[in-house]
């Protein structure tokens, strides 16, 4: 079974549509890649999923279990929303830091406003759980900075840390390495890197080619709001069956 | 003679302060109500907020203390209203409306992407206000309401015009005595009041300086 499947989204804001007929499925353990060009739907997407965005049409299966259904109003409670956005953490281009807080309380904040509402792990266990997590994104020695202490690299890890906080059933990333000067983009790409090796299931929205060649299990290619290829990572980069494709591939190519 | 002036300009400084702190005690509430109106997704209710802070920044503070205090009875035989009660309601209607458009233009600048890095982990409403925006706002207010509430200490003396008997009312009671000199004093108040806050604000900002 599918830790997720995607079944016909659409989403459309006003009269023009952004995400048609959208459907692909993940397997548990692994990361999938979402390249295309700028404007084809690829955050739209991801914000559907995390629903900061209600798709229009389709549904959204996590664990086998529909939690999401545009045509069932009962599955789009506000109140059950919340709760089901933590089957997925979402990694934003821009980091979205909490400035006033440093590495470790932007880690671990979420978790303690749970732990006290719903009881459970205590303070100490939670502070314990985000230092292993910054020192797994080899940050241990930043954890008491601000975020504008931090180079864009640090701060963007500081992110994958806070989302993995809360043990996501599939991590997104928005184009991680975007915002970042080049040199500091190797320092994220390892660490998402290891992330995959550890089987952390990942939607990786991204335009670093190489990377998602190297490390996706699937690869998924959209263009103007619809899937327009998908499959093996390296099959669809070497050898693109569709005429899109293949003009977006030159075009990276060229760069 | 100094010591008896002084005395009664501190009388007068008295109802300086007064004027002073409870315009900030109905303001500041009052502004932020404000600000939700004019930030409302029902555009009637908008478009009327704005209307009202628009007027009411836009005319000056002297003739809306003057239309409160004399407005009712001229207009509907109304008895008037006790005369710092009309200077308060004045002062506090036009301050709420000048805070209304700073705690806007603080709430405005907090990214979307806060409010959605918070709902991502799940957090309610209420918790993303209180832990997330809340101090962000806050940060980027403190200097204009700072320049605001230096502003509101000299426009105090404002309601010498319905004969409230604040700080240069009782300078200008000298005048009548053959004395100038107690006029100008009544600026050493002032600046003291203003130095104060001065102070007080730099610690404000200074307090929160320890993140961007
Ligand atoms: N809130 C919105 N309102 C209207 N149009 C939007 C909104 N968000 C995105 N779009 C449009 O949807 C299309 C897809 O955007 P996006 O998902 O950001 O693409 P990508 O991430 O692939 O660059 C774009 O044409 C964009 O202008
Ligand atoms: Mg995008």
């Amino acid at each position: 079974m599918s830790i997720l499947e995607v079944n016909h989204i659409e989403k459309h804001f006003g009269p023009t549509k952004v995400l048609n007929d959208i459907s692909f499925s993940l397997e548990a353990g692994q990361a999938l890649s979402i390249i295309g060009s700028s404007g084809s739907g690829k955050t739209t997407l991801l914000r559907c999923l995390n629903f900061l965005e209600r798709p229009n049409g389709g549904t959204i299966a996590v664990n086998g279990s529909v939690i999401f259904d545009a045509a069932d109003p009962s599955t789009q409670i506000e109140k059950d929303i919340r709760e089901k956005r933590l089957h997925f953490g979402l990694v934003f281009q821009n980091f979205n830091l909490f400035p006033q807080y440093t590495a470790l309380q932007n880690v671990t904040l979420a978790r303690e406003l749970r732990a006290k509402k719903k009881g459970g792990e205590s303070r100490e266990e939670i502070l314990q759980a985000g230092l292993a997590l910054l020192e797994q994104m080899g940050l241990a020695d930043r954890a008491n900075h601000y975020p504008h202490q931090l180079s864009g690299g640090q701060q963007q890890r500081v992110a994958i840390a806070r989302a993995l906080a809360l043990h996501p059933d599939i991590l997104c990333f928005d184009e991680p390495t975007s915002a970042l000067d080049p040199e500091l983009t190797g320092e994220v790409l390892r660490v998402i890197r290891s992330l995959a090796e550890h089987k952390t299931t990942m939607i990786i929205v991204t335009h670093e080619m190489a990377f998602a060649r190297d490390v996706a299990d699937q690869l998924i290619f959209m263009d103007s709001g619809v899937i327009v290829e998908q499959g093996d990572p390296k099959e669809v980069i070497d050898h693109p069956k569709e005429e899109r494709t293949r003009q977006f591939l030159a075009r990276y190519a060229d760069n | 003679m100094f010591i008896p002036v002084t005395l009664s300009l501190l009388e007068g400084m008295v109802t300086t302060l007064k004027l002073f702190f409870l315009t900030l005690l109905f303001a500041l509430p009052l502004g932020l109500v404000i600000s939700f109106g004019s930030m409302s997704r029902f555009t009637p209710l908008r478009w009327l907020v704005q209307t009202v802070v628009w007027i009411i920044r836009g005319s000056p503070l002297m003739i809306q203390i003057l239309i409160i205090f004399y407005g009712p009875g001229l207009i509907f035989g109304l008895p008037l209203l006790p005369r710092f009660t009309a200077a308060l309601v004045a002062f506090a209607v036009n301050y709420a409306c000048y805070f209304s458009e700073i705690y806007r233009g603080g709430i405005q600048s907090v990214p979307q992407g806060q409010y959605e890095a918070g709902q991502v982990l799940g957090m309610t409403k209420t918790q993303i206000f209180f832990k997330i925006t809340l101090l962000q706002v806050v940060k980027r207010i403190v200097p204009p309401m700072g320049n605001e509430m230096i502003t509101l200490v000299k426009d105090t003396s404002l309601v010498r015009v319905i004969s409230v008997y604040e700080l240069i009312w009782m300078g200008e009671t000298y005048i009548k005595k053959g004395l100038i000199w107690p006029l100008f004093y009544t600026a050493v108040f002032y600046l003291i009041l203003s130095g104060i806050l001065t102070i007080l604000l730099n610690q404000c900002e200074k307090k929160l300086d320890y993140f961007k």
